[in-house]
């Protein structure tokens, strides 16, 4: 089979493009995670200016297209960056692909992450706080000790849901130039005019990662429930 | 410090803590009217107080869970130094360091027990001394054997609390405070949220404590309790303190009428 041979023929440009799909949607995911966790925390805290501040980001996040939002930091956020870096007399600087894509995505699910870890952090019962503090703890350690692992078995299944979303997304990343999965796939298969072959290639590839993350959320949850009695 | 230094030379025990003129209202609500209270070291006060009389609100004020409008809260002689609250709604810390080493001091017990249920019975003994104190882990361990053994639960030391019976991770809840070497143990209605049949576990290892000589203010519904174990008992009504003295005393002989209601209603 011809196809077969070309995808074979392939495969290791395909293989580079998925490394850079993974390595998209890891670091957005880190993004997104930190974003969300202050986000959830501004949302629930004290600061009248803070709360609108996080009301608006989500706002904006949720209302606006994904693509629409990634060209204009891609296109605006070279702009700007620029007028900022001219008047510190730096030298030119390249908002590249990779850093426009992550920064985008991580923005982006961010927000929805933000108000995963709200409701989770209203999940948790607020007497295992107030013992971290009558202990002595500071804010911090009652936060990363107690609050988020506490939290995040009532976070995951929101998060886990956020992850294949955002793992899907990053295929926008090659509208903006950068030699994703599907950008490579679309190159092969307008080559060898087989796009179809490689496109079902790239979902093949997509259901695999998605597939492999659903175990790994389900050990997650496992790990998070520990100390928690099923009724 | 001061005040340290002069109960120093003294045969009169030092105080362990001295609140003074302690005020809380909850909006309009005022919940507190200026109750004061001086722990001794070795002290046992029971309080005792219809729900709402303020006695939960007192203790949650002197380690600050709940902020104060007024008062002076002095632990093993440190002041802790107050500043009106930024958001509003009295007073808090005016140094986080300050209010963190007093909390330390001062290992509370709750009502319904809040033991990190993520964390193993060990794991929520050794917690804070780790994390607060900085004592190396090992050391930590092996003390919280030790504390584990006195309360009965050394060999579900690692089990998690929801494995427990209530009454069992009271007693971790008390194990996880003694760990800290407290100056004063709170003790917050640490028998309300039991079954009957569990109350007397707890009762026994409170009891222990006391007759170890530890500082304890223990808020309770338990008459027979505060009567044996307390060297002075206090009773609260609507936010202020109503009868006060050594139980054989305020027992036998109150001077308060609304005491005596309390009494009979409880003595039923």
């Amino acid at each position: 089979m011809e196809g077969f041979d070309k995808l074979i023929e392939y495969l290791p440009s395909l293989l580079e493009g998925a490394l850079v799909t993974l390595e998209v949607a890891f670091a957005s995911l880190a993004i997104a995670i930190v974003l969300g966790l202050i986000t959830a925390s501004v949302k629930l805290s004290r600061s009248r200016a803070g709360r609108f501040v996080a009301e608006v980001y989500t706002t904006v996040v949720r209302g606006v297209p994904e693509l629409v939002l990634m060209l204009l930091i891609f296109f605006g956020g070279q702009i700007q960056v620029n007028n900022i870096g001219a008047y510190f007399e730096w030298d030119y600087i390249d908002v590249d692909a990779f850093t426009a894509g992550v920064l985008t995505i991580g923005f982006i699910y961010g927000a929805y992450l933000g108000e995963t870890f709200r409701g989770a952090f209203l999940a948790v019962p607020v007497g295992l706080l107030e013992a971290g503090y009558a202990y002595g703890m500071s804010g911090l350690q009652v936060f990363f000790r107690i609050l988020v692992p506490q939290m995040m078995r009532h976070a995951l299944p929101g998060l886990g849901n956020n992850w294949l979303v955002l793992m899907k997304t990053t295929a926008l990343v090659s509208v903006i130039g950068l030699h994703d999965l599907v950008l490579k796939a679309g190159q092969a298969g307008g080559t060898t005019r087989l796009p179809f072959i490689f496109y079902l290639f790239v979902a093949f590839a997509f259901l695999v990662f998605t597939t492999i993350s659903i175990w790994g959320l389900k050990w997650l949850e496992k790990r998070y429930s520990v100390g928690v009695r099923r009724a | 410090m001061v005040l340290a230094e002069q109960e120093t030379g003294s045969a009169v025990a030092a105080a362990a803590l001295i609140a003074e003129d302690i005020h809380k209202s909850f909006g309009d609500l005022e919940v507190l009217k200026g109750v004061s209270l001086t722990a001794r070291e070795g002290d046992v006060i029971a309080m005792l107080g219809s729900s709402g009389s303020g006695k939960s609100t007192f203790l949650r004020c002197l380690n600050l869970l709940e902020r104060p409008n007024a008062g002076r809260i002095i632990v093993a002689g440190e002041e802790l130094r107050l500043k009106p609250a930024k958001h509003g709604g009295g007073l808090e810390a005016e140094d986080r360091e300050q209010i963190r080493r007093i909390r330390a001091r001062l290992a509370m017990v709750f009502q319904s027990f809040n033991l990190w249920s993520h964390m193993t019975v060990l794991q929520n003994v050794i917690e804070a001394p780790i994390h607060v104190l900085k004592r190396p882990k090992a050391e930590a361990i092996a003390y919280a054997g030790e504390i584990l053994q006195k309360v009965g639960l050394y060999d579900r030391r690692d089990y998690y609390p929801a494995h427990l019976s209530g009454g069992q991770q009271q007693r971790v809840a008390i194990a996880r405070a003694l760990a800290m070497d407290p100056a004063v143990l709170l003790f917050d209605e640490p028998t309300s949220a039991l079954d009957p049949e569990l109350v007397g576990e707890v009762l026994r290892v409170i009891r222990r404590l006391a007759e170890e000589g530890r500082t304890m203010i223990v808020v309770t519904h338990e008459m027979g309790f505060a009567r044996e174990v307390s060297c002075e008992t206090v009773f609260l009504h609507e936010g202020r303190v109503e009868e006060q003295g050594p139980p054989e005393q305020v027992f036998t002989n109150p001077r308060s009428a609304r005491f005596r209601q309390f009494l009979e209603g409880n003595l039923k």
